[in-house]
């Protein structure tokens, strides 16, 4: 027999409290919680629902299987229910919503998703509640506490129990009750509106690059909607699939201008003038963080936007990003030397950076990927475009620091006149410069230093050409070569945003139009294999979806293959 | 202030009855795992663990002291918070660290799971030493997941699974299916005492 253990009794005693008609204490806990304004409902109640900490500042104990005891601030609500409550799938775990407007409505989940198993018998733990009536207030928080629903039917293994006082159950209550319960600016009953965003640094081809899919994206919604209308005349009666999958949707242009500190008063202008429900990409080529910033300021989502500068961080949430842009060029160059003895061994790193944001961001990524590493840190010195056309004065710094690996964070101005400024070391010294920055000008590497010149190179080397045996990466023959070099596959990166991306999202949020779960199921999705990058790769909280990168050399003559000399560097 | 209310002991009578009541229904819960007995041959990869080192997976696994492995990754929402707060359960029951298992997870998330990342996720978990988070390419992923019968295309359809091997025998215990901790001690224990 198994023994009762401690963590059960815990649950149990606190299952007296569940009791509040019967107890003073509790009815004035209550009380005060419903004489507490939304907003510090909303305040408390996201502390619990997305990080598992209570009012009082201590995690939240929940309980999984009976003994499984688990911190709550590793494991919250928002963990499987993600941040708008409206569930997920993954896993073979059917998470279902937690927001008030469904929660007390009666519920029926979707057929055929997970509760039946397969020959391996792998989904058996998969099996949750199909039915169950609505809740109120009272069976939610006995259903929190005991797992247990109205129906008296127990929750999957996986919901933990938690054995919370009235107080903070009745502000969790209230807090899911809020949870989602209008659907966000922007999103009508069947009409979306977007905006896209372009700042007055780009060309007028990039912004055609941009604008031509997006605008043909917003036409094939509304030719779509359109046609389901007819199709209505008819009296077919239309699918749940197709009575969510139409939408009509209007599209505005924010052309930014001036100086990147004045763009957050432009955009709060164009969001006040008309709301959009998310930001279909944009392009600058300047830093993208006044954008971002804004986006998180008024939680709007911004869909992987054409930037080299994107804002890199672990806790924001609204903007999606293909890559982390120059900063995941050095980011992965840190990584390959640490991997080569060759390089690493070497106390004679240095590092030289053009005095520009796009030097000092793949700089930031180089500094940043080799402190992780616990590697000290290299000699940086930060030049500006004077000095860096001062061919002397790089002569100089070099042979005062005798470096053995050289990291060039430039433009091409010095790649030319490396043939000189190498001649003192042989071969000696390896260089390494970033293919994002250079472009076409990689084509400007002497002769006879493609084999000591490499460069970082974040796109796909190997084209998808279809399902293989053995999964999806199977290779295939380098197909890009140098005329890819500079290409900044403005159009392909915005269809896929766009086919595979945003209209895979908005398909799968059905009616709820919440911006949270619109990123909540982007975050969701199975990894994509797309033109641009080797592998999409998303999860709940991930933000970049590319997360690698090359180290190539160039062939020989002047059309030169790129020769890989790294496998796609991840770690 | 509170005042203490007459109904106080009604209210510790009908928790004894709930607990009477609903405590069997939990404690004598099935059994909603599935156990079988295998044999693996492990591919000679080497992969990264959580402080960047690099580690070949047979020498890692192939020693004198029982090894448990599971497959995760440290953004997942849903299977993984449960198999590692069953790792340190698992961890936390047996109190001589001589005692317990060399804990090993792989990343199926090898492009987001990086050194820094693994480490993260480990100290959220307050994991103690003999636990290691291994990540590496996607081939020498993939090539793991298939040498334990784990291979799965994409992470979001991956499924709960530990694997415990004797150091007597080389043979692993194949637990699918989500353990109560007191389920997973008692399978450890069973190889253990093999």
């Amino acid at each position: 027999m198994r023994s009762i253990t401690l963590p059960i009794l815990a649950v149990f005693f606190l299952a007296a409290l569940s009791l509040p008609v019967f107890d003073a204490e509790a009815a004035s806990d209550l009380a005060n919680v419903e004489q507490m304004s939304e907003s510090e409902i909303m305040k408390l109640g996201e502390k619990m629902y997305r990080e598992g900490i209570l009012p009082s500042g201590k995690p939240m104990e929940a309980f999984i299987r009976g003994d499984v005891e688990v911190d709550s601030t590793a494991f919250s609500c928002s963990s499987c229910h993600l941040r708008a409550g409206l569930g997920s799938y993954e896993g073979g775990v059917i998470t279902p919503p937690t927001n008030g407007k469904k929660l007390y409505a009666p519920y029926r989940r979707p057929p055929s998703m997970g509760d039946s198993q397969d020959r391996a018998g792998r989904y058996i733990y998969a099996k949750t509640v199909v039915e169950r009536p609505a809740y109120d207030r009272e069976s939610l928080a006995y259903s929190l506490r005991f797992g247990i629903d109205p129906a008296g039917q127990t929750f999957n293994d996986v919901m933990p129990r938690y054995p919370l006082s009235e107080r903070d159950m009745g502000i969790l209550v209230r807090y899911l009750e809020l949870l989602s319960s209008k659907p966000s600016p922007g999103a009508g009953g069947t009409e979306f509106n977007f905006a896209t965003i372009i700042t007055d640094d780009v060309g007028n081809d990039d912004r055609e690059a941009l604008l031509n899919p997006i605008r043909l994206f917003i036409k094939q919604k509304n030719q779509q909607m359109a046609l389901y209308k007819e199709f209505l005349k008819f009296d077919y009666s239309p699918t749940i699939d197709m009575k969510y999958a139409f939408h009509n949707a209007t599209l505005d242009i924010w052309e930014l201008s001036g100086a990147p500190d004045t763009w957050g008063s432009q955009l709060h202008e164009y969001l006040k003038k008309k709301p959009v429900f998310a930001v279909l990409g944009g392009i600058s080529n300047k830093s993208w963080q006044p954008v971002h910033d804004f986006c998180e300021e008024q939680r709007l989502p911004c869909l992987f936007p054409i930037t080299d500068l994107p804002v890199v961080s672990d806790r924001d949430w609204y903007t999606f990003y293909f890559n982390k842009g120059f900063y995941q060029e050095g980011e992965a160059l840190a990584r390959y030397l640490n991997r080569h003895e060759t390089y690493s061994g070497t106390s004679r790193i240095i590092q030289i950076v053009e005095d520009s944001e796009k030097g000092k961001a793949l700089a930031a990524g180089f500094n940043r990927g080799w402190g992780e590493l616990d590697r000290p840190a290299v000699t940086t010195v930060t030049l500006t475009a004077t000095e860096l056309n001062n061919f002397a004065l790089i002569g100089r710094l070099l042979a005062k620091e005798n470096p053995s690996v050289i990291l060039l964070w430039t433009g091409d101005t010095v790649l030319t006149a490396l043939p000189e400024l190498l001649k003192p070391y042989g071969n000696g010294v390896t260089l390494f410069m970033s293919a994002g920055y250079l472009g076409q000008n990689v084509l400007k590497t002497d002769q006879s230093l493609r084999d000591r010149v490499y460069f970082t190179y974040p796109y796909r080397l190997t084209p998808y050409v279809g399902i293989k045996e053995g999964g999806r990466d199977a290779r295939v023959p380098i197909l890009a070569t140098a005329k890819d070099l500079g290409n900044r596959r403005i159009t392909s990166r915005t269809v896929s945003m766009l086919q595979q991306v945003a209209l895979r999202g908005l398909n799968l949020i059905y009616d709820n139009h919440y911006r949270d779960h619109l990123l909540d199921v982007m975050g969701m999705q199975m990894d994509l294999i797309v033109n641009d990058y080797e592998r999409l790769s998303f999860g709940p909280g991930q933000r970049f979806a590319s997360k690698g990168c090359y180290v190539l050399k160039l062939g020989k003559g002047e059309s030169p293959e790129l020769i890989p000399v790294s496998e796609w560097v991840i770690h | 202030m509170y005042r203490k209310s007459g109904l106080r002991p009604v209210k510790q009578m009908l928790m004894i009855l709930v607990f009477v009541l609903v405590c069997p229904a939990m404690v004598f819960a099935e059994q909603k795992y599935k156990r079988s007995y295998e044999e693996y041959s492990l591919p000679d990869v080497v992969l990264v663990n959580q402080d960047g080192k690099r580690v070949g997976l047979k020498s890692l696994i192939e020693v004198g002291r029982p090894v448990v492995v599971d497959f995760i990754y440290a953004t997942c929402t849903t299977i993984c918070p449960v198999l590692s707060a069953g790792y340190v359960n698992l961890q936390n029951k047996i109190a001589d660290p001589k005692q317990r298992p060399l804990m090993i997870s792989i990343s199926i998330d090898p492009e987001n799971d990086n050194p820094k990342k693994m480490k993260e996720y480990l100290k959220r978990y307050n994991a103690k030493p003999g636990w290691e988070f291994l990540t590496g390419s996607r081939a020498d992923i993939d090539r793991v997941m298939r040498a334990f019968n784990a291979y799965i295309p994409d992470k979001m359809s991956h499924y709960p699974l530990n694997l415990i091997r004797s150091p007597k025998d080389g043979k692993w215990t194949r637990l699918l299916g989500i353990l109560s901790s007191g389920e997973f001690l008692k399978e450890y224990m069973a190889v253990v005492n093999r």
